[in-house]
């Protein structure tokens, strides 16, 4: 058992924890954010994406010691309360969630690029969001959610 | 229909939004009870086995384990199935396919469990394998369940004219064998499920579950309870795409058997791995096909035999490969036909419904058929469709004449060839001779002449296919659906049908139903948690028949209660017998007097009155009826039609083809959302692409090569360029003002369009489905010998 | 599933974790983007049974880090990805070896999963690896008591074997920036456009001086059992002309070469024809931009 500390949805943490359980899993078990899914536990499908250190990592491959001092953020760190983020008020006019199982992976994945890439070509939206697989949507409507966020960020 | 709508047909944000954009929607797995354990599943790797013992003996006292369950704990029906019972909740006698379960460990730590489940020690003697369906009927084949007498599941057949004289009759004939793989249907959540047991009052399960009426009828039976003692709860659904009923019931009742042993709520969840293993899949389908046609192709007969892959249960495969009998000669108008459609037992994985329930199958053999006569005459795609296409009055292949709704096929197929510019983009792409080079494999070094110039590399290509679908169940079921609406007295409303969302926007589409047809907005309703306590059985949601018979219901309710609110307004506000009172925009207008009242208030006024303003509407389709004897009669009440045109471009050097465009023109009725219709569209072109392209489970002795993600490829971000939805609504007279289906539409004519692009493109016919990389260059299939994970292949 | 615990240790600094190493075990096992070494743990993969202790490099500051060093680009052997696609003296000096870590993964795996991490196993398809071999790239490897550079091609020698001993750590790998009068390609095929394991992949590096070729570097992936350079194939080319039927030529010849080198398996059926084919494009791509 070890106890780490770290920045989680911008709160200082700190639990005691096998040191080699998945990040993914001492999201969903030790802090109950279930936003973050397991599609897939090898890297392929994205669903259990989150933020660290404002890049978009696959938890299923991070083992919880290795988030030390560092900074993550999960689907729920996204809105502000019941006040939605640009990126997710536009997934929603767009149609962008069906079963939304894929859904938070998306929107942090997509988070991400926009955070280092404002204004990004279709390509580099498609490319970013590549590691999320969606099995309902045929992703259209979720690049032009990404697509009509950056504009918006970029009349701002 | 034209009706002016306020909120049918507008792009309307789905009501569950909210809560999955912020990861506040709770999936089967996010849900935890105090004193949860976990189940495990103890599974062989074989296909085919007779299991001689199980020993527990080394672990059985460990104290991580709280409980064994084997099929000796099963109080009720030990074996189970959606139309036969052939599927045992545990496997303690025979192993029928490398999915199945021959008992299972409960305890708190499921890593834990997971490393004690190696221990127990399985004493098996391997069976023979029937692995290929076109063998399972051979006089010397081995048995998969004896007491079915024969490897047969089901076998139905059309017959229309003669046809043997059909063919005399022919100036041509042309004879095509054509295959399909076996499909996962890939939704990204895993199955799960949760039993907390409730004492006296039976058990409650919370899961990942399609259809909670079948889970509940089947828990209940294996758990020898009276249905009312059984209480499921929809989770929210991960995508289903029609994947998550037999698994997920069978998952339901081996979690409430041990709940009820353990008497602690018991979850299980399946790894990806897990549920490739054992979840059923799609039919892989042996279509042969003959046609005799005139010089003006006209098709004169058409003789159908196929043979679909059941795998080791019979599950939903009576009903899905009825449909493709129904529909196999495709949506054109044939004097002589005789269709014959096997369902066979293999120890394949099994399979059942999935997203186009028998019609992704017969519709990749028949359009690309039709393009070949096409070609074999030296006419366009387009002409030998109009020349054949079922119209107004036709009479269909099982005899019965299209009425009573739009049959607009042919509308849909000239918009798709004039939004695509197809006729031109056709004929300049055609290639006479096949461009792909021909390899010798005991000479593999290339000869000049096969290097392929640099700018001939990639070759583009145009293509198209068409589709008739009958609505909802036809005459494979009773076909009925029922809504609760409840109106409180400011004006919002409570709705919830027997009918499951399954990812696909069926809640919002009921909330907008039931909107239009109160006058207010689809915000002011609240739908409630799918619980089969609290509402009438509807069916399944299968068949894209939850807009058509649930959208029914919910009108009629809403028609109920709205019909109560007009009495009322016409007493309270002293209108005329023959004044016309109607609700918009959560006002109450009178046509003489205009606006009367504000919604709120006639519904507070209701309540002071005592009126009952809560009702449960149904709908009950048209009949429909069908002699399997004969294989004649109206299969379907009604129809939707589709058309759908591909351009790819191909690599000829590596057999990479890229979907530059689909363009998909479907008729669904009236469009009740607009944004969840588009996205139906995307998403099922999507599927559509992937089972043309690389998708396909395969496996070696019986065992899966493919069991996650890195080997089972589905169509990512960056895998098709441009998807553009056209719709052409129909009238029609039936479900809430004609909206029928859409969902599986989408889905069944990628494939085919795709082969028929690739085809323009090259050249070459490709008969088996997926056109992979190898398919495309050597016009077959390879797979390694050994099962391998990841990079190590 | 892993349910026995395993220990994890941070170094800070080389030093530290050299001295870890060196009474290391089977059992110690270093851990970087942990792209491979998480999934293996979890499935129990044959390689990671037995290990008890990780070490994660990523916080260790000398094996970070991309820096010009005596005419050599050396890039730190827990340099990810994204941050190797992010550097513009890769992009500018070494081309292939930008597109090779664009074509990885998906962007969450690029975020995480290291140059050093993608060689040391290994695998036939690690992407970087034709790659850097062509750019002859030298890896260095430090214990406690020694420090050692080495060619790629001497580290590697067979399917999931290496030089590197158990207490040893990769650090840095090293690539000489190639003169401007090198031009070349990577070429990747995978069944999908991403996240896409490679059936195939090339690089070639060559240096043509009026139509004759002075120097070419081949390496292939995927189609040899480990990644490899093909010098018969390079040998044979220098000093010929450049043209159409040379090209095709060579193609066949890469043909040949591959099948003395890996000899006929279930795959061979597809993959000799193919990677003639893309190799002759190759060449000829290659030809045209440099014209
Ligand atoms: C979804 C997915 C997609 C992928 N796609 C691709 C792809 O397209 N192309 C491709 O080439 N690979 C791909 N990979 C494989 C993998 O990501 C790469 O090989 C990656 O570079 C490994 O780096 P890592 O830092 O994550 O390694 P780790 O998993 O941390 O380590 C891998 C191995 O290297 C050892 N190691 C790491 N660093 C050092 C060091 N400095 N010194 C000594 N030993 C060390 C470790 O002990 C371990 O044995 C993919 C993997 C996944 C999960
Ligand atoms: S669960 Fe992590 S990528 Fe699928
Ligand atoms: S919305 Fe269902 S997987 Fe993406």
């Amino acid at each position: 058992m070890i106890t780490l500390k770290f920045i989680l949805n911008g709160k200082e943490v700190s639990i005691t924890t096998e040191p080699h359980i998945r990040l993914l899993d001492l999201l969903r078990d030790k802090f109950d954010l279930t936003g973050t899914k397991e599609g897939c536990g090898v890297g392929e499908c994205g669903a259990c994406t989150v933020l660290m250190n404002g890049r978009a990592v696959n938890s299923c491959l991070a083992l919880a010691a290795q988030v030390e001092g560092y900074e993550i953020v999960t689907i729920e760190g996204i809105s502000n309360g019941d006040v939605l983020s640009p990126l997710q008020k536009n997934f929603l006019l767009h149609g962008a969630v069906q079963c939304g199982f894929c859904t938070p992976g998306m929107v942090l994945s997509a988070a991400a690029l926009l955070d280092q890439t404002p204004n990004p070509t279709e390509e580099e939206i498609k490319d970013a969001i590549a590691g999320n697989l969606c099995r309902c949507t045929g992703y259209k409507q979720i690049v032009d959610a990404i697509k009509e966020t950056a504009k918006e960020l970029q009349v701002k | 229909m034209n009706k002016e709508f306020s909120v049918v047909g507008k792009r309307v944000i789905r009501e569950d939004g909210f809560d999955k954009i912020t990861g506040r929607a709770k999936f089967a797995d996010d849900y935890k009870f105090d004193g949860m354990l976990y189940a495990v599943m103890l599974r062989i790797p074989s296909a085919h086995a007779k299991i001689n013992s199980i020993d527990f003996s080394e672990i059985e006292n460990n104290e991580a384990i709280s409980a064994i369950i084997t099929s000796a704990d099963v109080p009720g029906i030990k074996k189970t199935g959606l139309i036969k019972n052939d599927q045992p909740i545990f496997c303690d006698e025979k192993v029928v396919t490398p999915g199945d379960v021959l008992a299972m460990l409960v305890g708190n730590s499921e890593n834990e469990l997971r490393n004690l489940v190696k221990k127990a020690k399985v004493d098996y003697t391997e069976l023979p394998l029937i692995t290929d369906p076109a063998k399972a009927l051979d006089q010397e084949a081995i048995l998969i369940h004896p007491d079915n007498g024969s490897n047969l599941i089901v076998n139905h057949h059309v017959k229309k004219g003669d046809v043997e004289k059909g063919f005399e009759k022919s100036d041509h004939i042309l004879e095509q064998t054509y295959t399909t793989p076996l499909i996962e249907h890939a939704y990204i959540e895993p199955e799960a499920v949760t039993a907390i047991p409730l004492g006296f009052n039976g058990v409650k399960i919370i899961g990942s579950i399609q259809n909670p009426f079948t889970a509940r009828r089947i828990v209940a039976a294996v758990i020898n309870l009276p249905l009312d003692k059984v209480q499921i709860i929809q989770a929210h659904l991960g995508g289903s795409f029609g994947g998550k009923d037999d698994t997920m019931c069978i998952l339901s009742a081996r979690a409430a058997v041990a709940a009820l042993k353990a008497n602690c709520p018991v979850k299980i969840r399946y790894t990806r791995e897990e549920s490739i293993l054992e979840s059923y899949k799609r039919h892989p389908y042996i279509m042969n096909y003959k046609v005799g046609f005139s010089n003006s192709g006209k098709i004169i007969a058409m003789k159908i035999n196929i043979i679909a892959d059941g795998g080791a249960y019979a599950s939903m495969s009576p009903f899905v490969t009825w449909r493709s009998v129904v529909q196999a000669t495709g949506p054109y108008e044939i004097e002589n036909v005789h269709t014959e459609v096997r369902a066979v037992y293999t120890n394949n994985p099994y399979t059942g419904a999935m997203r186009g329930f028998g019609s992704p199958q017969p519709i990749f053999a028949n359009e690309s058929l039709m393009d070949e006569i096409a070609i074999h005459l030296g006419i366009s795609p387009v002409e030998i469709r109009k020349v054949n296409a079922l119209k107004n009055g036709s009479i269909t292949a099982t005899g019965q004449k299209l009425e009573n709704h739009d049959v607009n096929l042919i509308q849909v197929l000239d918009k798709a060839i004039y939004a695509a510019d197809f006729q031109n983009k056709w004929r300049a792409n055609k290639k006479e001779k096949p461009l792909t080079k021909e390899f010798d494999f005991n000479n593999p070094v290339l000869q000049d002449y096969q290097y392929v110039e640099p700018d001939k590399l990639i070759q583009k290509g145009i293509g198209l296919a068409v589709s008739y679908r009958g609505c909802s169940l036809g005459a494979e079921g009773i076909d009925t659906a029922s809504a609760y609406l409840s109106i409180q007295n400011d004006g919002t409303v409570y709705l919830l049908s027997g009918l499951a969302e399954n990812g696909q926007g069926m809640r919002t589409t009921f909330a907008i139903i039931a909107a239009e047809a109160l006058g207010i907005l689809p915000e002011q309703i609240f739908y409630l948690e799918t619980d089969t306590s609290r509402i009438p059985d509807s069916g399944p949601t299968v068949a894209s028949r939850s807009t058509l018979m649930g959208g029914g219901a919910v009108r009629n309710a809403a028609e109920i209660l709205s019909g109560r609110l007009k009495k009322i307004v016409k007493e309270e506000f002293k209108l005329s017998e023959e004044d016309v009172v109607s609700f918009r925009e959560n006002l109450v207008f009178s046509r003489k007097k205009g606006l009367t009242a504000k919604f709120s208030e006639v519904c507070k006024l209701a309540y002071s009155l005592g009126i009952n303003l809560a009702t449960i509407g149904y709908y009950k389709s048209p009949s429909v009826h069908w002699d399997e004897k004969s294989g004649h009669g109206d299969a379907y009440f009604t129809y939707v039609y589709g058309c759908q045109v591909a351009e790819v471009s191909v690599n000829i050097g590596t057999g990479e083809v890229y979907v530059n465009k689909i363009t998909a023109v479907h008729d669904p009725g009236t469009v009740i959302n607009k944004l969840g219709a588009e996205g139906q569209v995307y998403g099922g072109v999507t599927q559509g692409a992937g089972y043309a392209l690389f998708e396909g489970i395969t496996t070696e002795k019986g065992l899966i090569r493919e069991l996650n993600f890195d080997q089972y490829l589905i169509p990512t971000s960056k895998d098709i360029d441009v998807i553009k939805p056209v719709f052409v609504e129909g009238k029609d007279s039936y479900g809430a003002w004609g909206a029928k289906s859409l969902g599986e539409p989408t889905l069944e004519l990628t494939a085919a369009a795709i082969s028929n692009a690739v085809r323009n493109a090259v050249g070459k016919r490709f008969f088996n489905l997926p056109l992979n990389l190898e398919e495309i260059v050597l016009g077959k299939k390879l797979c390694p010998q050994e099962v391998k994970r990841g990079s190590l292949q | 599933m892993r349910s026995t615990t395993i220990e994890i240790l941070f170094p800070r600094n080389l030093s530290e974790a050299l001295s870890i190493f060196s009474d290391a075990k089977e059992n110690l096992k270093i851990i970087a983007g942990g792209t491979d070494v998480v999934t293996g743990i979890q499935q129990e993969s044959k390689r990671f049974i037995d290990t008890e202790v990780l070490v994660d490099i990523n916080r260790i500051p000398e094996i970070k880090g991309i820096e010009v060093r005596k005419k050599k680009i050396s890039v730190g052997a827990a340099e990810t990805f994204s941050d190797i696609l992010r550097n513009n003296l890769i992009q500018n000096e070494l081309p292939l070896l930008w597109k090779a870590c664009s074509s990885i993964g998906s962007v969450q795996i690029r975020n995480r999963a290291t140059i050093a991490g993608n060689f040391v196993n290994n695998a036939p398809c690690a992407d970087t690896v034709p790659v850097l071999l062509v750019y002859n790239a030298t890896v260095e490897i430090e214990s406690l008591s020694s420090k050692r550079e080495i060619s790629l091609q001497e580290f590697l020698q067979g399917p999931y074997k290496t030089q590197l001993n158990v207490n040893e750590i990769v650090t840095r790998i090293n690539i000489p920036i190639p003169s401007k009068t090198f031009v070349g390609d990577f070429y990747k095929l995978g069944r999908r456009r991403a996240v896409s394991i490679s059936r195939i992949t090339l690089a070639v590096l060559m240096d043509m001086r009026g139509g004759i070729i002075d120097e070419i570097r081949i390496a292939s992936g995927a189609v040899t059992p480990i990644g490899a350079r093909l010098t018969g194939l390079e040998k044979f080319a220098e000093g010929k002309e450049v043209n159409d039927r040379f090209f095709k030529t060579l193609a066949s010849k890469m043909g040949e070469e591959i099948i003395k080198i890996t000899g006929l398996r279930w795959s061979s059926e597809y993959k000799l024809p193919v990677v003639q084919q893309m190799f002759y494009q190759l060449l000829k791509s290659i030809e045209q931009r440099s014209l």
